[in-house]
């Protein structure tokens, strides 16, 4: 068996000293294999964003080690792609040099750019928005600006942040589907970070669940509905055994982290 | 848009009304004889004066050394303040250590260290732009400073998730996203060179429209001194609305949340 793409090993990350301070992400060990998509569930205040960050490079682990092919990162790594929970188009460039930026970056010239970011434009559906600005666009569709500028970048691992979580239901199921699309087209490695668990049913091979702090692995659920999925999954009785399973083992936790936030 | 209309619209009857009775009394006062006729001068002498500024080459001469004090200064002393402000702004310990000072230091009038630029650079040209460089210095490394922390921090996240470099992010992510707060910094170090190079005209000096103002002053050419106030005056102002609506218009362009 091939090594896994990104190997995850004892990863915890304390913020502040030792004695005192808050433990968010706590001896956190998994896999994600080539060509899976996985998601991390958890309740507010799990550590989720912490994970990500950590996974991005953007934030170093107070100790454990974390390597995508094999290579240990301690740094943005470039065979990894992050797609934010916050609104993160550059609202100064058109959709299309947003989409093209990491190309910028890396010092392709216009017209290549253009044409390489144009089949990503298409990807995510904005065919015919190129020239708009950030400013012109419904939030579903900005956040698709950012999941086709991220892949642009040919990420072998894509990594995403609760990309949906300011959306509204209806938009999120949609944009879903478009995610389920693309995953199907590129067969693209994907790690999703989430609290939605209709949104991890719908997309995922594999769901990890966390526990409210500190943040620690409490269970794989594997997901087996049929591939390829559409938005329709979500009404298959599979579907509701599923979320329900997921759901009680989330429900603990989630009660957990209201009460903390009802005593703070 | 179409409110904005309105409102201007709705505006511009009152500021007509203002300005009408503002000139109406100024025309009470000067023909009432309470001031020296010279020093309060009727409209029509002063619109004699401002005529006779604006035809008189001697006037532009003039004025054109006034800017390019100006834009030495701005050039000097804003490339220091920008400098100084990404480096303040970067850094928080650097801010915090450092940023009291300018906010102490730059409201103090610098005219006082006029003397001292004089000695430094002489009685031309470079002594007008060292003052006004002085005064610009402190509001646009201040504007800049806070412009680099009101940098949405996702924006930064993603140029270093794309693994910019140094210059990249400079150029790409902190210039772009600062726009508004850099045109505000401008505005800001304009007004202020603008009054540190006039100033200094006045005091000593052989050329510029501080000099001429002077220079009609104790001509007491009273229409002309006013003709060049009024120049003066409304070449500022000018600038002023345009670097404004540069300002507002880099502002738009900001996503509107949701």
């Amino acid at each position: 068996m091939s090594a896994p793409l990104l190997s995850v090993d004892g990863v915890t990350r304390r913020f502040g000293p030792e004695t005192c301070g808050v433990l968010a992400v706590d001896n956190m060990s998994f896999d994600v294999r080539q060509g899976e998509f996985v998601s991390i569930i958890g309740p507010s205040g799990c550590g989720k964003s912490t994970l990500f960050s950590m996974l991005g490079g953007l934030l170093p682990p107070t100790s454990g080690r974390i390597a995508v092919e094999g290579d240990v990162i301690t740094g943005p790594h470039p065979a990894v792609g992050m797609v934010f929970q916050e609104e993160s188009c550059l609202p100064w460039r058109s959709v299309i040099d947003n989409v093209a930026f990491p190309l910028e970056l890396e010092g392709i010239g216009k017209s290549e750019r253009h044409d390489r970011a144009q089949h990503f434009v298409e990807l995510v559906g904005l065919h015919g928005f190129e020239k708009r600005h950030p400013a012109e666009l419904s939030g579903g569709m900005r956040q698709r600006v950012c999941i086709a500028r991220t892949l642009a970048a040919k990420p072998r691992l894509l990594l995403m942040d609760e990309p949906f979580a300011a959306l509204d239901e209806q938009t999120r199921l949609l944009l879903g589907d478009k995610v389920l699309q693309i995953q199907q087209e590129l067969h693209q490695t994907t790690l999703l970070i989430t609290h939605s668990i209709t949104e991890a049913v719908q997309l995922s091979d594999r769901i990890l669940v966390m526990t409210y702090r500190p943040g620690r692995l409490k269970r794989i659920v594997e997901v087996h509905l049929p591939r390829p999925r559409n938005a329709d999954v979500v009404t298959s009785p599979e579907f509701g055994a599923t979320v329900a399973e997921i759901w009680s083992d989330l429900r603990e936790e989630a009660s957990r982290g209201m009460a903390a936030s009802e005593v703070s | 848009m179409a409110t904005q209309e309105a409102l201007t619209k709705g505006l511009a009857l009152p500021r007509l009304i203002a300005i009408v009775v503002i000139l109406a009394m100024w025309q009470a006062l000067a023909l009432s004889g309470l001031l020296f006729r010279d020093v309060v001068p009727p409209l029509e002498a002063l619109v004699v004066g401002f005529v006779g500024v604006l035809i008189s080459p001697d006037f532009y001469a003039n004025l054109a050394i006034t800017f390019a004090e100006l834009l030495a200064a701005l050039a000097g002393g804003g490339l220091a303040g920008l400098v100084v402000g990404l480096c303040l702004g970067a850094s928080r310990f650097a801010s915090k250590a450092f940023e009291p000072w300018l906010g102490y230091l730059g409201p103090t009038p610098k005219i006082i260290l006029f003397p001292l630029l004089i000695l430094m650079f002489g009685v031309g040209v470079e002594s007008k732009m060292a003052m006004g460089a002085v005064s610009c210095f402190f509001p646009i490394a201040i504007s800049v400073a806070a412009g680099v922390r009101g940098v949405d921090p996702v924006l930064l996240k993603v140029g270093r998730s794309f693994r910019a470099r140094l210059d990249q992010m400079l150029i790409k992510i902190y210039l772009p996203a600062m726009i508004a707060p850099l045109l505000n910094g401008a505005r800001l170090g304009f007004g202020v060179a603008l009054i540190g190079v006039l100033l200094a005209e006045t005091k000593l000096s052989k050329q510029g429209l501080g000099f001429m103002v002077m220079d009609a002053y104790q001509r007491f050419d009273m229409p002309r001194m006013y003709g060049l106030l009024i120049v003066s005056v409304g070449i500022a102002a000018v600038v002023n609305i345009v670097l404004e609506h540069l300002a507002i218009q880099a502002g738009h362009k900001k996503p509107t949340k949701h």
